[in-house]
């Protein structure tokens, strides 16, 4: 090359006479990163154990049922994407007790938030995108396993457009049964994730208010039965619960089961399978457990956006 | 020169606590010193300014908004805070070219501006290691970065020396001063430190208990003074003698005599006065204040 055909160039910082996308991508950034952060992608494998264990965890039951169904075609002792979301219950409040903590709780801790806050986000912006990260995972999370049931469940059976046909139904009852399970499972852990910088407060907290209300619910729903014996031998069996007729209203208070109780509406299932407290909640309207979700889901909304509208920094 | 932010009656109150009280001043294209004590007001007014925090009463305007009212006027800010803000356990680029498009630059563009930046403020090779591991320096370094990434209009930087060694804080005020002159980016500096912004800045706003006492530019207040400085290489004694037999009043400071009011007059005076003492003048200069010098006299 000739001198004269030499060009220098000025690779360091320079003007930036680039495209600004605004708010939009502000936004768009804040969201992509929070999936990362929950799944562990671009860290180190450590990251990635927890996501992907609570993945396998949510999908192995749906793999063991199709298996089963292909090995010995009886679909009767199979639960179906009815019962699906209760058998994975426990995977999801893990999920949201340990993850929740992790997408809200570092950001205030490191003053990271600031930085944000600083740039074109507004405290519901930067909210908004971080929840919709939450619930975005929480749904895959949801729906992988009931995707693999139902994929299953209609490969295995033997006409499986006739399957289709008697079922569809299914596919729209999961969907929104899926839907409220995860904006529950989002909400709650989120709301807790903001009265601490404790990642491990926040995680004992979910789990054990859950464990708490579950003993509540099916301690006061628990019935303890009498055998009285009759004259000339013949006996009679009475069985009541301990608070009586209350019992059904404080039964709504098991956490756990909030959003079951609607998903089994949702698929008119028997609330009999679902346990006692869940059986003691059907006996009210239905205007209750519903009332109840909203209250709690809706409730927990709003005081989560008042906490970050109100935040100091 | 442009205004970039406007403070009217900009008054902050934390309950009984004054923040910031009745505080007016402009700042304009530049560096900008925000100098005062601890306390003073110095990080209540720039979170004021970046819509962190709403005033009590009066306004703080940036490029023409508002930053409470709107978000967009946000875009072309950068900022710097005091305290550490460095999520720990990414690496500086991957948290660079994050926050390059929290600022609204597209993925790719964010990560050359990541690269670009963290090379301007001396981080190369270490910019792929995670935050946790780097020095006190480095981490400064890496807050400015991500100020900058965006190419900001103006940037506010909080106390940027803080916790730096005297070579760390060097290095600091030389990058400081390169962004400001290479690529024209305005800067306000808030320090407690009045050798930064000698250093540095271009125009100062003194605050002090929450009050603006004094804002001007840093060559008006250091400007050249009627305070003459004298050496004389020998005969010390009978040089002073004959100034003072031609009334001349000379301080003697150990290293040199200084004389106050100089004026036409006093240098032929002494001019006079070396003649007849016989003493080699060495050095006979107008003292440049400084902004030590400054407080010290109005305090």
């Amino acid at each position: 090359m000739r001198a004269e055909q030499a060009e220098v160039f000025d690779l360091g910082y320079q003007p930036y006479t680039g495209p600004r996308e605004g708010r939009a991508r502000a936004r768009r950034a804040v969201l992509e990163n929070g999936v990362r952060n929950l799944l562990g992608i671009g860290r180190g494998g450590r990251a990635k154990i927890l996501p992907v264990l609570l993945f396998v965890a949510a999908m192995t039951p749906a793999v063991v049922f199709v298996a089963v169904l292909l090995l010995v075609p009886a679909d009767e002792f199979i639960p179906g994407p009815a019962d699906y979301y209760d058998i994975i219950g426990v995977v999801l409040w893990i999920f949201g007790a340990i993850m929740a903590p992790e997408l809200l709780i570092p950001d205030r801790r490191d003053n990271v938030l600031q930085l944000y806050l600083v740039r074109t986000l507004s405290p519901a912006d930067y909210l908004g995108a971080r929840f919709l990260a939450f619930f975005g995972v929480v749904l895959a999370l949801v729906y992988s396993g009931q995707i693999v049931l139902q994929i299953g469940l209609i490969l295995s059976a033997s006409d499986p457009l006739d399957y289709l046909g008697d079922n569809w139904l299914d596919i729209p009852r999961f969907l929104a049964g899926g839907a409220l399970i995860a904006l529950f499972f989002t909400v709650l852990p989120l709301l807790v994730a903001t009265f601490t910088t404790r990642r491990a407060y926040a995680a004992a907290f979910v789990i054990g208010a859950v464990l708490v209300s579950s003993f509540v619910a099916d301690g006061v729903t628990a019935e303890s039965c009498t055998i009285d014996t009759g004259p000339g031998g013949s006996s009679s069996t009475q069985c009541e619960r301990g608070i009586g007729d209350a019992a059904p209203y404080v039964a709504l208070v098991h956490l756990g089961d909030t959003p079951g109780r609607l998903n089994t509406m949702i698929f008119d299932g028997d609330p009999t399978e679902g346990g006692p407290s869940r059986a003691a909640v059907a006996e009210l309207h239905a205007i209750f457990p519903i009332g109840f979700y909203v209250l709690l889901t809706g409730g927990a909304g709003l005081l989560l956006w008042n906490r970050y509208r109100r935040i100091k920094l | 020169m442009a205004v970039l932010l406007e403070a009217r009656g900009l008054t902050k109150h934390y309950g009984s606590t004054i923040a910031l009280e009745q505080a007016s001043f402009d700042v304009h294209e530049g560096v900008t010193g925000l100098l005062g004590p601890n306390g003073a007001g110095k990080s209540t007014a720039m979170k004021l300014f970046l819509g962190l925090i709403l005033p009590t009463s009066g306004t703080a305007m940036v490029l023409g908004e508002e930053p409470y009212k709107s978000v967009e006027g946000r875009a072309r800010i950068g900022y710097m805070p005091e305290h550490e803000s460095l999520p720990p356990s990414v690496s500086a680029s991957e948290f660079l070219m994050h926050m390059a498009q929290v600022s609204g630059l597209p993925p790719a563009h964010a990560r050359t501006r990541a690269a670009d930046t963290l090379r301007h403020v001396g981080l190369d090779e270490e910019r792929y290691r995670p935050i946790s591991e780097y020095s006190t320096g480095m981490k400064q370094r890496v807050k400015l970065a991500q100020a900058l990434v965006h190419d900001p209009v103006l940037v506010l930087l909080d106390e940027p020396t803080a916790g730096l060694d005297p070579a760390g804080r060097e290095e600091m005020l030389d990058l400081i001063k390169r962004t400001a002159r290479g690529f024209g980016i305005s800067i306000m500096l808030s320090t407690h430190l009045m050798g930064d912004v000698e250093r540095v800045a271009d125009s100062v706003i003194v605050l002090e208990s929450g009050t603006v006492t004094r804002q001007d530019s840093v060559a008006q207040l250091t400007e050249e003074t009627e305070t003459l400085l004298i050496e004389v290489a020998d005969r010390r004694e009978e040089f002073a003698a004959a100034l003072a037999a031609k009334g001349v009043a000379a301080a003697d400071d150990g290293k040199v005599l200084v004389v106050e009011e100089a004026g036409e007059t006093e240098y032929d005076l002494i001019r006079d006065a070396a003649a007849e003492s016989g003493a080699r003048l060495r050095r006979l200069t107008p003292r440049r204040r400084d902004l030590r010098d400054i407080f010290r006299k109005e305090s």
